[in-house]
Parts: C-alpha cells; structure tokens; sequence
C-alpha cells in the first residue's frame, strides 16, 4: 500500500452525466475558463485539469464532460468506472431532461456499485426561471430520495457553478479519507454509516 | 532441511525470518512480513505443488524454482484444477533432451534455490493481495491465456542459463499489476492482424508498433552501417525484457541497441502463427520465385502480394524495404542480399531464394511504401502542442486513434489504473487540440470578417483624406493571392481603419507614402467614374499607380467571389452535418439488413482499397485543377489590368 507516497495534490475525478443540451458542457466551461458558450456543439467526450485551492488545499479537478446522446452510451461505461464524483445535471426547463437523471443515476450504480458514491443532482439554466417545467419540490423530493444534494444553477449567470464542483470535491474528500480509515474489511460497515448520514443531511 | 516437516506449516513466519538474516540486503522488498497469513497460504501451496511435482516426475516442475517470476504462476497452476493445460502448453518446448539435462541440474541445485525461495515469497505475497484487489471476474477468464503466455516465455528463460539478474528483474516487474492483467491480450504469438489491432502506430500505417520502433531504430544510418545487424545475438534478458514490454503495451518501450531491435524483429516474425506470406499462399510465392524469367517474377509476384491481406502487405513492404536498406550498405555492414537471406529466410518461413527475389524486386513491388519515422501520440509530458492548425489536426487523428484504442481495449475487458489514467489523459489532450483548433479556426473568420469590414468601406476613396491611404490599401494586391492566409497577414494592416493610418503605411510603402502624402508639389485628379487617382501625364510613375490601382480592384473582385463561395460552402458543410447527425440518430438499427447484402471480406478490403486510390488520384487531380485555375485566373487579371489602362 505504501508503495508510493503520491506526490503532487490530490486529484478529484468528477464526471458530468445528463441528457443532451442540459448545459454539461456549458457548466464545465463556465468553471474551467469562466466563459460561456452560446452556441450549440454536441459532445462526445472531453476532459479538462485544473488546480483550485479547495478549504485552503490545493487540489487538483479532473472533470470528464460526457456525450448526452445515448450514440456515445458505450464508451460511457469506461469513463463511469473511473469516476470518483458525479454532477447529474438536468434542465429545469426540460422535464424530459429530468425524466432521464433516474436513468443515469441507476447506470452509476450499476458500474460503481456504491450506493454512497459522491453525486449531486443538480437543476441547470435557473436563469430561466420563467420558462421551469420542473417545479423546485419535485427535484427535492427526488434529490432526498437518493440521499443527494440537490442545487440549481445557472452556467450563463455563474450562479453556484463554483458551488457544485466544491461541494462535489469536498464529498468526494470525505469519502477518500473515510475510505483509506476504514481499511479492509469493513466496507459494508462503512456503506451502512454513509448512508445514515446523508439522510441526516 | 525437509520440507515435509510439520513445523514449517505452522510456523510460516519461520522463513521469512531466515531470509532476513540472510538476505538482509533485501530487506525492502521484505518489508511487510509480519502478515504472516498470505505467506502461509502461499507457502503451503508451493510446497504442495512441489511434492505433487516430484511424485509426478513432471516435465516441468523444478522451473518454479529456478525461475523466480514464474513461481506465482505455478503456485496458481496448483491451486487451479485445470492442471492438464499446463503440461499441454510445455508441447511447444523445442528439445526434450534439454529438459531433461535441465530436469538433472534441477535436482542438485535445489538445495540452493530452496535457500533464494523466501524473497520470492515476498514477492508472491504481494502479488497475491494485488491480484485480491482486481479480482474482477474477467481476470479469471484471462488466467488461461496468461498462463499458456508465461509457460510459453518460461520456455524463453529456460535456454538461459545465467539468469540471477535478469531473476530480480523480472520479480520488480512482476510486481506490476498490469503485467498480470495484460497478458492475456498479448502482441507476440498472435496473428499480425490481431497484433497491429493491439497496438496499432496511431499514424494510420497499419504496422504492429514492435515491429515500427524496431525498424525506425535500425533505419538509423549509424545502425544500417554497424556491422553487427542482424549478426550479433542480444542480451536474452534485454530481449525479453522488451518482449514482455510491448506486450504490456508499456508506453516508454523503445528498444535502443542494435542487436535487441533486430532480434525483436525476428522474434515477433518467428512467433507469428502463420508465415507472413499467408499459409495459403507461399507455395505460390515459392513457385515464382523459382521462375526462370526474371522479368516475369515481378508482375507475378505482384499479382500475389494482392491477394495478401492488407496488414500482411504492410509488414511485409516495410520490412523488406528496410532489408534493402541494409543491404545498400554492404560495404560497411557486410551483408549482401545472399547473406541477409541466409540470416533471416528462415524466421520468415521462406526459402533463400524466394527471400533473394523479393528483396531484388522490391523496390518496384512496393513503390509507394515509404519508411517514415513513427512520431508517437503527444503525451502529458510532452512539451507542448502544435500551433498549426494543420498540425493539430494531424494531431488530433492520432489521439482520437489512440483513444478508440483504448476504449476497445477496456470495453474487451483490459482494464487497469494505468489505462484508466491514460483514457483520462488522452481525452484530456484531445478537448486541448479542439479547443485550439476551434480557436485557429475563429482567429481566422474573425479576420476574414475584419478584412470584409475593412475592405467595404472605402469602395470609392474620397480625394484628399484618402490619399495616404491608397498607398496603404494597395497592399493587399500585391500579397494577396489566397484570401484566407492573406486575411492572417494583413490583420495589422486592417487596424489601420482605427490607428492613424501613416503609422502602419510607413512599415511598408514608405517610399509611397512620402510621396503621395507629403508633397504637394504632386498634381492628381479623380477620375470620376472610377474613383482611381490619376497623377498628371508628365508624372513617369502615372502608369504604375494606375495599374496598381486597376489591379487591386480587380484582385478586389476576385476575392469577394471567393468569399461568397467560402460562405457557401460553410454553409453547405453545416448543413450536411445537420443531416448527418440527424441521420446518424436515426439509422441505429438499419445495419443488420445492409450487412447481409455485402460482399465477401475480402472483396471489400478490395474494394475499400480501390476507392482509396481513386479517391487520392482524384484528389490529387483536384488540386492540379485548382492551381490552373488561378494561374489562368491570374493571366485573366493581367489582361484585365493591361485592357482598363487603355482607357485612359
């Protein structure tokens, strides 16, 4: 185990999923480089690094910025496997949209098989609060469903962008140092003991 | 000391703390002795597998324990109920005779190797939990290969004798993960379709990468004029060393001498399981080469070297192309093509001759083949990325194969940190290359647009203020043949619309502006309908101004055409991929009725090849066309000019 001290921050592997044109690509661009893409361009896959300072540490951010389009579903599963956080991001304006979150958030566990794995669900476009299909209660109820965090945000207004990405790194934080604590053996313990606080939170 | 002996099973640390004593120096590796459990288990398993060995006088027991890498594997065989594999795969072992001198020297080393055993056992413990870790499913599949792949290097390792160094090496590989898991994919053994499919050169030569980094190394002139190519034997440690590399797909194997590329070489040719030639097809091969008539043999063989399939052409081509090379430095390297042949015809399953007629041929054979230097994918570390967009794009191919690489290797079940790490990274460059790309690709509309901009405001100059300008505004003429890399140029000549306008013309046309701007002692007047300058009759540089004036609106003109034609084009592009994407949504269950209707495989390779050599002629007509295009286009404007100057 102790093989290697890893050098260098630690490094956060977060994952968008949801369906197309929800603004995947748009939140990660508007976090990464603070800009805010208009025009429409699928995605198949794209990856970005960044180092941000997270409660005074600097860490660094993998984001993997997946294909909405079920076309790219089979490349899907690799990306999945190696995430260590997931943004589910819909469109508060597109009830579809929201549908499809049960559909990803069941595939996530399917690969994790993790029912604690670090995930927020999270409402996209709030800017566009007078054209909401999905009413607020609803995504709430979903959220406490799965014991997640629920936020909205808006990519073009860069309201709680940051906030998504640092509470997901904080999660997935938590979880790492619970994990290397818990050593062997104990794994369906510690399942049990995630599951009881998130449904404090 | 008895192995049977009760004490040692129970008291598993026993050994352990014999090898500290004794093999203190090693005492890293030995670090974590103190769980005593997978030591036991371990042990026990060895020692159990060694009496079952013993009583069944197998041929290959006693490998174990000369070989400290493959002990883990022979610790699983036993445990493993399938043990009837093992001896199946020990077939290939060239001479029996060997094994049994083998099998003697066993017996009076054991003793010795007995005393080597508990630093393996480190080794094989920390295997074990590592294989713990990833013991997904697919690896119990994988484990069949794997073994039947270890047996067959086993064999490798045998014939070397001395093999202490190479023994710790391979135990610190060993202790890889990937090794474990990668061999069940291996590049050595397997048919050149399937080993140029694992570990393609992502430049779109369809070359295993082995073979490529080989012959890039010996291509070197130092190495085609070192005389000991193809004649000096490698290290066998280095070699397979490297062997085991590549079959790991390890990204930094090169090979970097001489003997070891060229055994590589031979190596992964004498493990093919079908001659390069095609089973099917080097008898006929071997016909022609028996051919009395020379001239004959070459359309012949052509003919033939059709019917290979398309990887085996491109090895083919490439290695016999570099044999060539070396044998054009016969006189520093001493090898003919008599005595290459005789070197290597037996690796590749040909006879002398047949291998002497394809190197005189072979130049003519493979006309088009040339021997280009592989430059692998960008990596992490790797300085930089390209600027130019051609070179992005180049780029981008190559990363986005690599990619497809590795997510068919993952989805068949390689899958490894490392990989994980590297489909990251990958993809990572990949999102960099577009976003540079895109923004090339906006630098340059935006300065299109600019020169739009710039160049349809002043469509009649106005006398007195425009004069210092025209100067400026003829520039464009004179530079401005394609539209497109004129507009990246003459950017700072657009900001003239804004700068004061005598700053940016004096970088140029000073002599002009002086001119025009300065004196006033120049008389000019305006035409009227064409809004050209006109400098008195006496003026000697009347004509000149005139014709560059006459000039640039004609080159003016020519460019909007060409603008407009861009644009159409733009937008004919989107909007087939508008419909490519909407097809490409719909058209999702269609293929299993169009699959039927296809022709044979080997009629379609056929076919795809034809179209890529229509489709490049075509192309390459093209762009002949295109050149007389603007050569004629040019005269035109010349004439043009010449005509309008008559006017006045």
């Amino acid at each position: 185990m102790s093989k290697k001290p890893t050098a260098g921050p630690a490094l956060h592997k977060v994952i968008m999923v949801g369906s197309g044109g929800v603004g995947k690509s748009a939140l990660t661009l508007q976090f990464m480089y603070d800009e805010f893409v208009e025009d429409y361009e699928p995605t198949k896959a794209d990856s970005y690094r960044k180092k941000v300072v997270l409660d005074g540490e600097e860490v660094q951010i993998d984001i993997l910025d997946t294909a909405g389009q079920e076309d790219y579903a089979a490349i899907r599963d690799n990306y999945f496997r190696s995430g260590e956080g997931f943004l589910c991001v819909f469109s508060i304006t597109d009830d579809e949209s929201f549908q499809a979150t049960q559909e990803f958030r069941e595939q996530i566990l399917r690969v994790k098989n993790d029912e604690s794995i670090p995930f927020l669900l999270v409402g996209n476009k709030c800017d566009l609060n007078d054209k909401r299909k999905v009413p607020l209660n609803e995504c709430q109820v979903r959220a406490q469903q799965w014991s997640v965090p629920y936020v909205e945000t808006s990519a073009k207004t860069r309201e709680n962008v940051d906030k998504v990405f640092f509470d997901l790194m904080r999660e997935i934080r938590s979880r790492k140092t619970e994990d290397s604590k818990a050593t062997s053996g104990r794994a369906k313990d510690r399942c049990k003991k995630r599951r009881l606080k998130c449904t404090l939170l | 000391m008895d192995f049977d002996s009760p004490e040692e099973k129970e008291f598993p640390g026993l050994y352990a703390s014999e090898a500290i004593d004794s093999k203190s120096k090693k005492s890293k590796e030995e670090s974590d002795f103190s769980e005593g459990d997978h030591d036991k288990h371990s042990k026990k398993d060895l020692l159990i597998g060694r009496r079952k060995d013993k009583k069944d006088k197998g041929k290959d027991r006693g490998y174990a324990a000369l070989e400290g890498e493959s002990s883990p594997e022979e610790e699983l065989d036993t445990k493993s109920p399938s043990k009837s594999k093992k001896s199946k795969t020990f077939k290939f072992t060239s001479s029996k005779s060997k094994e049994k001198r083998e099998k003697s020297r066993d017996k009076e080393k054991e003793p010795k190797t007995l005393d080597e055993e508990p630093p393996q056992k480190a080794k094989e413990k920390e295997r074990e939990k590592e294989k713990d870790r990833h013991n997904d499913e697919k690896d119990h599949k994988k484990k069949d290969k794997e073994r039947k792949e270890k047996d067959k290097k086993d064999k490798f390792e045998k014939k070397d004798k001395k093999d202490k160094k190479s023994k710790q090496l391979q135990q610190e590989d060993g202790s890889e993960v990937e090794e474990v898991l990668a061999l069940g994919y291996p590049i050595f053994g397997v048919s050149i379709s399937l080993a140029t499919e694992r570990s393609r050169c992502h430049d779109g030569i369809d070359l295993p990468l082995v073979v490529r980094d080989c012959i890039d190394f010996l291509q070197q002139e130092q190495s085609l004029k070192c005389d000991h190519i193809y004649k000096v034997e490698p290290i066998k440690t280095r070699l397979l060393h490297y062997k085991r590399l590549y079959n790991n797909r390890d990204n930094d194997a090169s090979v970097d001498d001489i003997p070891t590329a060229c055994s590589l070489l031979k190596l992964f040719l004498r493990e093919l399981p079908e001659p390069v030639l095609t089973t099917d097809l080097v008898a006929r091969f071997e016909e022609v080469a028996s051919h009395p008539k020379v001239t004959d043999q070459q359309t012949e063989l052509e003919q033939l070297l059709e019917q290979l399939p398309k990887c085996n052409r491109t090895l083919l081509s490439w290695i016999l192309l570099h044999f060539d090379a070396v044998i054009q430095q016969e006189r520093y390297n001493k090898l003919n093509a008599q005595s290459l042949a005789m070197l290597l015809s037996p690796t590749l399953q040909m006879s002398h001759r047949l291998m002497v007629v394809l190197l005189c041929h072979c130049t003519n054979l493979f006309p088009d083949v040339k021997l280009i230097k592989y430059v692998p994918p960008l990596t992490s570390s790797s300085p930089g990325l390209p600027d130019n967009p051609e070179d992005i794009k180049t780029e981008l191919r190559k990363q986005d194969s690599l990619l497809t690489q590795i997510h068919s290797e993952m989805n068949a079940g390689f899958i490894t940190k490392k990989r994980e790490e590297q489909l990251w990274e990958v993809q990572r460059i990949i999102t960099q290359l577009k976003r540079k790309l895109r923004s090339c690709e906006k630098k340059q509309e935006k300065s299109i647009d600019e020169l739009e901009h710039a160049t349809s405001a002043p469509p009649a100059p106005a006398p007195a203020p425009q004069s210092a300008v025209q100067p400026a505004e003829q520039k464009p003429p004179t530079t401005n043949q394609s539209t497109v890399s004129a507009a990246i140029v003459s950017e700072d000549t657009i900001d003239s619309k804004s700068v004061p306008t005598h700053t940016v013309t004096s970088l140029q046309q000073h002599d002009e502006t002086n001119i025009t701007t300065s004196p006033p002692p120049i008389e000019y007047t305006v035409d009227k309908q064409t809004g050209y300058l006109l400098l008195s009759k006496s003026n000697p540089q009347r004509d000149d101004l005139l014709r560059l004036q006459i000039e640039y609106d004609e080159l003016m003109n020519w460019q909007n055409e060409l603008k407009t034609r861009i644009l159409a084009e733009r937008n004919e592009i989107f909007r087939i991929k508008q419909l490519y994407e909407q097809e490409l949504l719909k058209a999702q269950p269609v293929p299993t009725i169009s699959q039927e209707q296809l022709p044979a495989e080997g009629d379609y390779e056929r076919i795809i090849e034809h179209y890529t050599r229509e489709n490049s002629l075509l192309e390459h007509k093209k762009q002949m066309l295109g050149m007389e295009i603007k050569e004629e286009r040019r005269a035109c404007i010349a004439l043009q000019v010449e005509l309008r100057m008559q006017e006045f």
